[in-house]
């Protein structure tokens, strides 16, 4: 995948940042990196409607520049259920081909499961 | 680089639904608990809620603005999402200095809403470059 001009001001006008890049002017926000690497992996897992993200956690390795590639992986670390509700934990990674720009670890929890 | 500072404040964002229409499109999470009031008041929600990468997103901007192009290089956020956020709410993220070395510096980061409730809670950590 990778993130557009484009792409990149949407994602800062839906959060509400308007102001320059704090890494430069084509540099895409990371949580907008984050975003469509975890969103490209949650789609891949096929969550039901009403999945409820619980946790996050996050390392930038590098400054990603709109319209890069990035290759994305996706790993289902955990899948448990403690009292009726499922957690699975997610890892995530983006890499630009010579560096991983983004580690994440999801946790999502879903309620209604069976042992 | 000086010292990192002991405190962060960052600006108030109101969440609103429209707000969270176009997080939906521009991250591609259409998860009707976000967006179907329908389908959010069957939930123990009861009305649609905000992303929580939305409202992540609003504790990374404070940590772009105060460390720039470091954050983007090496920086690390471990957040639970505590309580949800829904249309109308107003949040706001800050952080605390809790510990410091050459290397890196490490907050404590809260995202709060109006009633000063955690809505997230987070620790950051952000490479201190020469």
């Amino acid at each position: 995948m990778a993130v557009s001009a484009d792409d990149a001001a949407s994602f800062r006008e839906a959060v509400g940042d308007e102001e320059p890049a704090a890494a430069g002017d084509h540099v895409v926000p990371p949580m907008a990196v984050a975003a469509m690497v975890m969103g490209a992996a949650m789609e891949a897992v096929e969550l039901p409607a009403g999945a409820v993200h619980t946790a996050q956690e996050l390392e930038f390795g590098r400054p990603v520049d709109e319209g890069v590639m990035l290759a994305c992986s996706a790993t289902v670390v955990s899948n448990s259920v403690r009292r009726g509700t499922r957690f699975i934990v997610l890892e995530m990674r983006g890499d630009d081909g010579a560096e991983t720009a983004l580690r994440a670890r999801s946790t999502i929890a879903i309620a209604g499961a069976s042992e | 680089m000086s010292a990192p500072p002991a405190s962060l404040a960052g600006v108030a964002h109101k969440v609103t639904q429209a707000q969270i229409a176009k997080y939906a499109e521009a991250s591609g999470d259409r998860n009707p608990l976000h967006l179907d009031a329908e389908f959010a008041a069957a939930t123990p929600f009861g009305r649609p809620v905000a992303h929580g990468m939305l409202v992540l997103a609003f504790a990374s901007e404070l940590l772009a603005h105060s460390f720039g192009r470091s954050w983007l290089c090496g920086g690390k956020l471990r957040a639970r999402f505590r309580s949800p956020v829904y249309p109308g709410d107003v949040v706001t993220a800050s952080g605390t200095l809790t510990a410091a070395d050459a290397a890196s510096a490490t907050y404590r980061v809260a995202v709060r809403n109006q009633d000063g409730v955690d809505v997230i809670t987070a620790e950051a950590t952000v490479p201190l470059t020469p």
